[in-house]
């Protein structure tokens, strides 16, 4: 084996956004979480270890052996399956949803994990069934069905902010996967048509948040209280913001979950419109790379891969942003990297990791020697 | 694997497609740069604000009401601290759970269903303004709310101004109560004073006198935490006591007059005739206005006006009644002032008196024979007085009682104040259309029939015989001290004064003497040492047909009323009572010993001291 070692064929821009993401993270749960006036909460202890952690299954994933992700992906859906299945019958009830699992002093949250399932289910499918022109419906169909799965077992805990974002990959990974495109406006079509009966299977304070989203004012000290909260936290940051650890909207506590789902609201609050920016950037910048490795891709797999946790990051993103800017009405999404959360952490690291191990094959034409062409030789 | 690798360039469509995707994610992020942009520049005064009264909550800091005194400077209501439960309807997470939780613990000021409606509304109309829920809380309260804090952001324990009145139901009629003021009370006062929650004046002389006693609001600006909890103080603004206010008013007197009256239902006054001063204001049955301060529950509220004495009515200046006999000293200065009769001319008194084809009786069935004036007001003598209305008509008698102040408002300074009722030929023809008949005049004699008076009126009546025709203005409020230390004094006032003649006075005064000293029906009101002079009333409420049944016998709805009027010392008048008793039979019996308790009390305590007392 020659060319250039693993090491050096690292993707080093994206783990270094993702570094930096983490960084102000972890900063940003200081200012949220630590006690008024007083020190660092265990919150920022943990979460400085989940990014730890995060780093280790990012290497350890960057490491696995070529083609090994693509391999192991059916027993990794199947794993995350029965995980979904575990956590419907006896997980942790909290908020009214079903979603953790217990392991020792940590819970973990399978949902998260399947969204990596679903990207690796549909890139192996996907690019079993490419075809020059585009895929057909007869295809379409198996990889809608693939998807339904776990998003069922999710909608039921129910968490459907994760649902919609394993309906997301799917669509988004169907377009880089050149679902033929009169394919595409039906289903939008459809999935439009199919809201009404998302209504019917929602929960009493899904419904709410949904009509308060809508006239917010409705009911400023029940459920529309958050958006109101969360709006004038980040408008009151200001263009230079209130300083960081100044903010009084999340230092006071009128912002609710302010270390996980509305991480921003604070954040934006401390650094005002610059430092807002300044974070969108950034996440701009590792959505671009992730479709930039998408492109660059030599193998239709992590071409697919790659898409779909550019979508998955894309999703994350600009739902969560939306919503803490009133754009979108409350779901539990996180906003990857700076959101207090293990299992979201870790999903985190393990997508980039699986995007770094993938995104390596393109040297496999320039150097020489891989394994790639050995096998094609 | 060997069929899945391919280069790049041989799925241009894979790059193109995933292209159009990265265009849709800098879309998107661009609306959320402009997104941010609306929010944190365009918008930012907005939130800015927003985010201001998020944080800060004014507290308002309720000023002490002013204390009321009595005219020797013992408080008769006061301010004092109380433990009390407020609600923060912005902090308010869980209303039902928070109230059913504190229901277990503290007495409500209400029902806790109508304290949860009042809270829920709140929440919304009105959520940065606390609201008191409870009062008076015990130290074992306090503790438990304490206790349980994280649990009940909405609700905390403040201390709070509460009024006293350490007399209870003493001057309960006098005082008045306070509670907290009505949304019309807050609409009517603009002068921004009145804050929701504050307490008001609502009755008496804590309604009358409001603005003395009330002082002004102080508030402190805190910033508190998303669950109420106060984290820093920015900014205070102290508040400002309520004046001090001094009244006539005598707490023994007051004292002696409750303790006369006991449990029967009436009113005492007294006051000093060349002044004004009202001494003692009492009216029973009265209710306890701590339990006003405490905030009173519905309940108790329907109950008190449901009873049929009366609780809530001043009997003093709000109830009207005959005024039977005591009226017998204005037709004998009528008659006098008009040259009717001679006083010593004797009428012959068989025991009834035969008008037309009626008979009206005398009191005393035997008869009185002869008699004049004097021993006609002496032995109050009915046929002797029914021959006087007869003679006069009402136009004289009106003249002498309405110039007494009866009849007419007073004008004392309490509010709630009606006035009786003084017949003549004009009033008959406005109200009936009817001609004045003879016995109505003769009824007059007695004070029977249209007539009827509140007991101030009365008092203020006795009061201008007692000073020979001066009428002064009764009134309560002695003087109030400014916040600079100066006193605005009220004044004696004289309404006006009557022409009557000296002599005609004197041969009344000595006749009241006569009614408590001279073998008279008034003799329960006698006192060693001083002369007092008054006379007794018997007041019919229903007219009962056949044989003369006494008032004892009746049902008590219709025994009579029992008036007793007079003043003393006779040769020079320092003080003036007037005692009511509803349903209480004889005047001689039931009122008499009331008015000697009072003047007993007054002679007593050495008479009025200062303030207002020594400025005659």
């Amino acid at each position: 084996m020659s060319g250039p070692s693993k090491l050096a064929r690292m993707d080093w821009p994206l783990l270094f956004i993702a570094i930096l993401l983490c960084g102000i993270g972890l900063v940003n749960v200081y200012s949220g979480t630590r006690v008024h006036g007083g020190a660092a909460s265990a919150l920022f202890a943990k979460q400085f270890l989940w990014i730890a952690l995060g780093l280790g299954v990012f290497f350890a994933t960057y490491y696995l052996s070529d083609g090994f992700i693509e391999e192991a992906t059916p027993g990794y859906a199947i794993l995350i399956l029965v995980l979904l299945v575990i956590v419907l019958a006896v997980g942790q009830i909290r908020g009214g949803a079903q979603r953790w699992i217990s392991l020792g002093g940590f819970n973990l949250q399978p949902s998260e994990f399947a969204k990596i399932g679903v990207v690796l289910m549909l890139a192996r499918y996907y690019s079993s069934k490419y075809q020059y022109g585009g895929i057909g419906l007869a295809d379409t169909l198996p990889a809608i069905g693939m998807v339904l799965v776990p998003f069922l077992l999710v909608a039921l805990q129910p968490d459907l902010g994760t649902a919609g974002v394993l309906l997301f990959i799917l669509a988004g990974m169907s377009v880089i996967a050149c679902v033929k495109g009169w394919l595409l406006g039906l289903f939008a079509f459809l999935g439009s048509a199919a809201i009404p009966a998302l209504w019917y299977f929602m929960k009493d304070y899904q419904r709410q948040r949904v009509i308060t989203f809508l006239d917010p004012e409705r009911d400023p000290l029940g459920a529309g209280y958050h958006v109101i909260q969360s709006k004038i936290a980040v408008g009151s940051g200001g263009i230079l913001g209130k300083g960081y650890l100044q903010g009084t909207q999340g230092a006071l506590r009128f912002l609710p979950e302010k270390h996980t789902d509305f991480a921003f609201a604070v954040f934006s609050e401390e650094w005002g419109f610059l430092g807002s920016a300044l974070l969108l950037l950034l996440f701009a910048l590792l959505v671009r790379r992730l479709f930039h490795l998408a492109i660059r891709s030599q193998d239709r797999f992590a071409s697919f891969a790659c898409g779909g946790v550019a979508v998955y990051f894309l999703t994350h993103t600009v739902i969560n942003l939306a919503m803490v800017c009133g754009l979108f009405p409350v779901v539990g999404i996180p906003l990857p990297f700076v959101s207090y959360g293990g299992s979201s952490m870790l999903t985190n690291m393990l997508a980039l990791g699986m995007v770094a191990n993938l995104s390596r094959s393109r040297f496999t034409f320039q150097g020489g020697g891989t394994r790639g062409q050995e096998l094609s030789s | 694997m060997i069929q899945r690798i391919r280069r790049r360039e041989q799925d241009p469509d894979i790059a193109r497609r995933a292209r159009v995707l990265l265009y849709v994610a800098v879309g998107a992020f661009f609306l959320l740069l402009s997104r941010l942009y609306w929010l944190q520049v365009v918008s930012y005064d907005t939130y800015q604000a927003l985010s201001e009264n998020n944080r800060l909550r004014m507290r308002t800091v309720r000023a002490p009401r002013g204390p009321i005194f009595d005219r020797k400077g013992r408080p008769i209501a006061e301010t004092q601290g109380s433990f009390d439960l407020v609600c923060s309807p912005i902090d308010v997470a869980d209303p039902a759970g928070e109230i059913r939780f504190l229901s277990e613990i503290v007495e409500f000021d209400a029902d806790p269903v109508e304290i949860l409606e009042k809270v829920r509304e709140a929440m919304v109309s009105n959520p940065f303004t606390s609201i008191t829920v409870a009062r008076d809380l015990r130290f074992e309260q306090v503790s438990v709310i304490e206790f349980n804090r994280e649990g009940l952001p909405g609700f905390s324990v403040m201390v709070e101004a509460k009024r006293s009145y350490p007399y209870g139901t003493a001057f309960a009629h006098a005082l008045g109560y306070v509670g907290e003021a009505s949304p019309e009370e807050l609409d009517a006062r603009s002068d921004g004073r009145l804050a929701m929650g504050d307490l008001v004046g609502k009755y008496g002389l804590e309604r009358l006198m409001d603005n003395v006693l009330r002082g002004i609001n102080g508030g402190r600006k805190v910033e508190v935490d998303a669950a109420g909890r106060d984290q820093r103080m920015v900014e205070e603004v102290p508040s400002t006591t309520g004046m001090p206010l001094y009244t006539t008013l005598d707490l023994d007197l007051q004292n002696a007059a409750k303790d006369a009256l006991g449990s029967q239902a009436g009113a005492v006054i007294a006051l000093v005739p060349k002044t004004g001063e009202v001494l003692a204001f009492y009216s029973a049955p009265a209710f306890d206005p701590n339990v006003f301060a405490r905030g009173i529950r519905k309940a108790d509220w329907q109950a008190l006006n449901a009873d049929p004495r009366k609780p809530m009515q001043n009997k003093g200046l709000q109830g009207t009644y005959a005024p039977g006999s005591t009226v017998k000293p204005f037709l004998a200065l009528a008659a006098l002032e008009e040259r009717i009769i001679d006083k010593s001319a004797s009428l012959h008194c068989p025991g009834s008196y035969r008008l037309g084809n009626r008979t009206f009786r005398c009191w005393k069935e035997k008869g009185h024979g002869s008699v004049d004036m004097y021993r006609a007001l002496v032995q109050s003598c009915d046929v002797y007085f029914y021959t006087l209305g007869l003679r006069l008509g009402p136009e004289p008698v009106a003249a002498v009682e309405k110039g007494a102040g009866m009849g007419t408002l007073t004008g004392i300074d309490l509010p709630g104040e009606r006035k009786g009722l003084v017949p003549d030929k004009e009033w008959k023809r406005r109200v009936s259309k009817e001609r004045w008949y003879d016995y109505e005049s003769l009824l007059l004699g007695i004070g029977q029939g249209a007539i009827h008076l509140t007991p101030l009126e009365m008092t203020v009546g006795y009061a201008t015989l007692a000073t020979g025709g001066e009428v002064m203005r009764p009134h309560v409020v002695a003087k109030v001290v400014l916040p600079d230390g100066s006193t605005t004094e009220k004044k004696p006032e004289l309404v006006r004064k009557l022409a009557w003649k000296p002599e005609n006075v004197e041969f009344i005064r000595k006749g009241l003497a006569g009614v408590v000293n001279d073998y008279g029906t008034g003799g329960r009101a006698k006192l060693p040492g001083i002369v007092v002079g008054g006379k007794t009333g018997t007041a019919q409420v229903a007219q009962v047909k056949g044989k003369m049944i006494k008032s004892e016998d009746l049902p008590y709805e219709i025994r009579d009323h029992a008036w007793f009027a007079g003043f003393a010392p006779v040769e020079d008048p320092r003080i003036a009572v007037v005692a009511m008793v509803e349903h209480g039979g004889h005047g001689g019996s039931a009122a008499a010993p009331i008015v000697k308790a009072v003047m007993q009390e007054f002679f007593r305590t050495q008479e009025a001291g200062p303030p207002a007392a020594e400025k005659r």
